[in-house]
């Protein structure tokens, strides 16, 4: 691909405890997008659902990058900022919203109401500011780990993301591995190698969606 | 010779153990979703009079005329028992309920001679989906439409069969624009209904309640408020 395949574009990218730590998926895809050309900033909080974008709320830890700089990595300090907010600071022409995992409900009976309501209601803000939207959904893990993760949950989620996230495009992080293939902490976050593989498959997913040159705002 | 290769190897298994306690140690642990699912519940004037609904605890009121027959549906806690109060500023009937998580329950007041009566139907849906528009026939009519049917107009397509009194039928279909016409036991009733241009992601209902002469439909879309 082009290096400057999303040159001119600015990227938003918020998302779960996936964009939050040092050594996690923050770094390397704000840094490939960043190679495509794209002004990106990034966002991440942990454990915060789709929902936890509509308000400013706390969450146990948080990151921030923008453009060239580098990552600043929060503790329990960090908050959710509302997403017409952050659309409204960063003017990005694409948001990029990684969230899946934390609203899985790992060993739990699947909140479908709940889960509805909150992933309509992101895509729906996003859209109102009519600003495209890519929305990543959750990658293999390993089952079980402290958070509970199963093979049939991480599934079920992802095919209820992509049948719910519209008008946001939706990318299968299922289809970048198999079960297991990444190796993982703790079930659900991975080693940097697998943070380094999913990057470099998002990057290349945003680069192969057929209008992703047409959102230029 | 195998001296140096155990010693390589604690090495290497201190060294990759001691990684991986960095990266872990630095996750808090968080909840991935609540503790238990959302629960909603509406409100609708099946009557030919306007009506409100009173909540039993704030008092808030929503007046419920032949413009407005449906509120939105509103959160509430499961475990919690809803109560209100129906009016026509003549009579009233008391509302009392759970609804448990993941539930979307409906509470209708019907005319019961010059009183008032509620039928309670809960849903708890699983077909949500952005693509497409939700649709759901809820027959409250009286015994004369026992079982309760939707054609489209001009399409010869039957979008519900056999949907019994006191229950509901729901499925998805394309946001388009479409007319509808009740059928009482297979047979059409009443005057068609315009339905407009329906929307992706959005959900829908269609009562069928009594009225003088033969049961009649209105349309209402499922909104929450928030």
């Amino acid at each position: 691909m082009s290096a400057s395949t999303l040159l001119g574009l600015t990227f938003l990218v918020i998302g779960e405890s996936h964009m939050s730590l040092p050594g996690y998926l923050m770094d390397p895809l704000h840094d490939d997008l960043t190679k495509q050309g794209a002004m990106v900033y990034s966002v991440g909080a942990c454990g915060a659902s789709a929902g936890d974008w509509l308000k400013k709320g706390p969450v146990p830890c948080g990151a921030e990058r923008a453009g060239n700089g580098k990552s600043v990595f929060k503790g329990r300090d960090a908050t959710t900022t509302p997403i017409k907010e952050l659309i409204a600071a960063d003017k990005p022409d694409v948001v990029v919203v990684i969230i899946g995992d934390t609203m899985a409900s790992y060993g739990k009976p699947f909140p479908q109401a709940w889960a509805w309501e909150n992933v309509t209601n992101l895509s729906k803000q996003i859209a109102s500011t009519k600003t495209a939207c890519v929305w990543v959904g959750p990658p293999w893990g390993n089952d079980g780990g402290k958070y509970g993760k199963t093979e049939n949950r991480v599934q079920y989620m992802s095919n209820f993301l992509a049948n719910n996230v519209s008008p946001c495009t939706y990318i299968d992080s299922l289809k970048f591995s198999k079960p297991k293939q990444w190796a993982t902490l703790d079930g659900q976050h991975f080693s940097p190698a697998g943070y380094q593989a999913w990057s470099n498959a998002i990057t290349q997913s945003i680069v192969n969606l057929p209008d992703i040159k047409q959102a230029k705002k | 010779m195998k001296l140096p290769n155990i010693y390589t190897l604690i090495i290497v298994m201190t060294a990759s153990s001691f990684s991986c306690i960095t990266f872990a140690a630095d996750i808090p642990l968080y909840p991935t979703g609540p503790s238990q699912d959302s629960a909603f519940v509406r409100f609708i004037n099946g009557t030919d009079t306007n009506l409100s609904i009173v909540a039993g605890e704030t008092k808030a009121k929503i007046s419920l005329n032949a413009n407005e027959p449906a509120s939105k549906y509103y959160p509430v806690a499961s475990k919690v028992k809803i109560t209100g109060e129906f009016s026509d500023g003549k009579v009233s009937s008391p509302v009392s309920l759970h609804v448990k998580p993941s539930e979307f329950s409906t509470v209708v007041a019907l005319a019961n001679g010059s009183n008032l009566k509620q039928v309670i139907i809960k849903e708890q849906p699983d077909d949500f989906n952005a693509l497409k528009s939700s649709l759901a026939l809820y027959n409250l009519s009286s015994a004369g439409c026992a079982s309760a049917g939707l054609l489209v107009v001009d399409r010869a397509v039957s979008l519900f069969e056999k949907v019994q009194i006191g229950t509901l039928q729901r499925r998805l279909i394309n946001p388009v624009s479409i007319s509808v016409q009740l059928t009482c036991n297979a047979k059409p009733i009443g005057k068609a209904l315009d339905l407009g241009l329906l929307q992706a992601g959005q959900r829908y209902s269609i009562f069928a309640v009594p009225a003088t002469d033969s049961p009649r439909i209105f349309f209402a879309t499922d909104t929450i408020a928030r």
